[in-house]
């Protein structure tokens, strides 16, 4: 095939720091190089290039039309990119024989074969991924019990909820732990209760799996999530870990309420901004008004954020300053809007 | 895992889906409904022309089976006479209707297999799995052989009718129905391919029906009507339907050239498919 490596390359390694101030190896298990692919004149994604780190559980943020769906199905071996080349564990998305078991896929819109049985079904995929019958029917069932969805096992296809499609459409992609596993949208339709249990089975992967996820919902994202892409417009617009894409290793946001019985809110000259801009480390402390929020920029060469939060929380208190939340970084949703205006 | 295991894994639940989906069985029963009355019908109008002609010129039924060697042997030769003329009359009608309405069956089993799954993209699960080549080559295979099993229920089912109404000895009947219906398999396969590959062209499976019937259609038209008005041999050749006189010949040549003809329709096809599958974005 024309899309796929011509030979199998080792997985690439790149130098990682360890915290103690060595740096140690981390393989890259997906790998975006100059991807672009256009549907006739239109670019869905341009000149996009990635690196996914083994163990992270990785974000493919942006609005409708970011090129989201487009990158995830480029990585799922879907579609072939146009310009550049996509890699899987050192491997093209389309070779079958160089990634069976490796990577588990969860597409968005694919509907289940409505005459199979679940059971049925399942084990049919696991049969393909190599497994003898045996060992398949064991590894569907573990995979279906993960998602809570067991005594599904006789059911038709197609007399399953949409809800429950999608948690089989997520056993599959389950099916013999593979090392690299893509979410399209995984919670997209799903009632709170059955959200939150997708979001533990993702979470339980953390370090372990790779987990690739593109969604709309940023909040889950920012829950889950390690690292993350954002796209707008076919272009990668920022890439890092969450901590970076949030600022939360280098802001603190304080919300404050006025003081008991004032129908205003605090004006800036009445805190105590001065002293916090004080703190080893901080590099600014700015207020406000309307989101009655006070934002403090930090060096993460020189503190971190909970000692800012310490620091300026008695600085604050000592003032009998209200406080109502505090919190790390923008949020994602901010950060998100900001870059996709 | 080898490609033969992922073909063979693809075709065997393509098979039980086809036997078990509502389309599948309901062309099955109508098969065989329409088999059993053909069966009847035909058998009822030879019998009643045999017996025409034992009256019209004072024939017993062995003069006249003897009459109609006769005839074989001088339009086909001493050997292919000889060879059909041990084949009962209702087995060799029913075969041409089967090997001639075997297209429609094929088109009406065939066309969705590969486009509904494409459609709906329930393909996206197979292809992290097995090449495109295998999920291809096994929707084919799969669909050639929900169509033999289909043709061999009715086969089987002619064998009773004609075995039980007396047509023929009822070891007659199995011994030459059993030869009918392999000959009848590398045809379907030629057709099967044939509608595999074009269906696989679209995304809509009720276009790929009308897509089906229309190159179906267009290979009679000129492979079997322009091909007889003209007497073209070689559009002849265009025509799978026409390779039965080739299969069923005495002689090895003949044969080997029907069985290479199908065999080019059928894996020709599948590998025009395949690599065509394989280039596409899913």
């Amino acid at each position: 095939m024309s899309a796929e490596l011509a030979e199998v390359r080792d997985p690439e390694t790149e130098l990682e720091p360890t915290g103690d101030g060595k740096k140690a190896p981390r393989e890259i298990v997906v790998r975006f190089n100059s991807v672009t692919k256009r549907f006739g004149a239109k670019v869905a994604v341009d000149n996009v290039s990635l690196r996914i780190k083994k163990g992270a559980i990785y974000g493919l943020i942006g609005p409708n039309g970011a090129g989201k769906t487009t990158s995830f199905s480029m990585m799922a071996g879907y579609l072939a990119p146009t310009q550049g080349d996509v890699e899987i564990l050192g491997h093209a998305p389309t070779n079958v024989d160089g990634l069976r078991g490796r990577l588990g896929v969860l597409p968005q819109d694919a509907l289940l074969p409505g005459a199979d049985r679940v059971g049925e079904f399942l084990v049919h995929m696991a049969r393909l991924q190599g497994m003898p019958k045996a060992k398949a029917e064991e590894s569907a069932r573990a995979a279906l019990e993960e998602v809570e969805g067991k005594e599904w096992w006789m059911l038709r296809c197609s007399t399953l909820s949409h809800g429950m499609s999608k948690r089989v459409a997520l056993a599959q992609a389950l099916l013999g732990e593979p090392e690299v596993i893509l979410l399209d949208e995984p919670t997209a339709g799903l009632d709170p209760k059955v959200a939150y249990e997708v979001r533990q089975i993702i979470k339980r992967r953390r370090g372990k799996t790779t987990v690739v996820i593109s969604s709309h919902n940023l909040q889950e994202l920012e829950e889950i999530c390690t690292a993350a892409a954002v796209l707008d417009r076919g272009r990668l617009v920022a890439s890092g870990a969450m901590s970076e894409l949030t600022a939360a290793s280098s802001e603190v946001r304080i919300e404050i309420q006025p003081p008991l019985g004032a129908s205003s809110p605090y004006k800036g000259e009445n805190l105590p901004l001065a002293a916090i801009q004080q703190v080893v480390g901080v590099s600014g402390a700015q207020y406000d008004e309307i989101a009655r929020e006070i934002l403090i920029a930090f060096e993460r060469s020189k503190t971190d954020a909970e000692t800012v939060i310490g620091a300026s929380l008695w600085i604050l208190l000592q003032e009998r300053t209200r406080i109502s939340s505090v919190g790390k970084g923008r949020g994602l949703e901010q950060r998100v809007m900001d870059l996709t205006e | 895992m080898s490609i033969a295991t992922e073909v063979g894994l693809i075709a065997g639940r393509e098979l039980r889906r086809n036997l078990r989906s509502i389309k599948g069985i309901i062309l099955a029963v109508l098969a065989l409904l329409g088999t059993g009355a053909t069966t009847i019908v035909v058998d009822w109008i030879q019998k009643k022309i045999r017996q025409e002609m034992q009256a019209e010129h004072g024939l017993t039924a062995d003069q006249l089976n003897e009459a109609r060697k006769q005839i074989l042997v001088k339009a086909l030769g001493e050997d292919q006479g000889n060879y059909f003329a041990s084949l009962p009359e209702l087995l060799m009608a029913i075969f041409q209707v089967t090997v001639w309405l075997g297209p429609l069956l094929i088109a009406l089993l065939c066309f969705d297999g590969l486009p509904s799954d494409v459609q709906h993209r329930g393909v996206r699960f197979w292809t992290l799995r097995a090449h495109r080549g295998s999920f291809y080559a096994g929707k084919a295979f799969g669909s050639w052989l929900t169509v033999s099993i289909v043709t061999l229920a009715m086969n089987v089912l002619v064998w009773v009718v004609a075995g039980a109404r007396g047509s023929a000895p009822f070891g007659t009947c199995l011994s030459w129905g059993f030869r009918l219906w392999l000959y009848s398999l590398p045809i379907s396969a030629a057709w099967c391919g044939l509608a595999t590959l074009v269906s696989s062209l679209t995304r809509s499976p009720i276009v790929s029906l009308l897509i089906t019937f229309a190159s179906f259609f267009l290979l009679w038209f000129v492979g079997f009507a322009i091909a007889g008005v003209t007497d073209n041999e070689v559009l002849g050749y265009l025509y799978p339907n026409s390779y039965d006189r080739l299969l069923m010949s005495v002689k090895a040549g003949k044969m080997m050239t029907g069985l290479g003809l199908c065999a080019v329709y059928a894996v020709g096809t599948t590998l025009v498919g395949t690599w065509l599958f394989a280039r596409r974005d899913v």
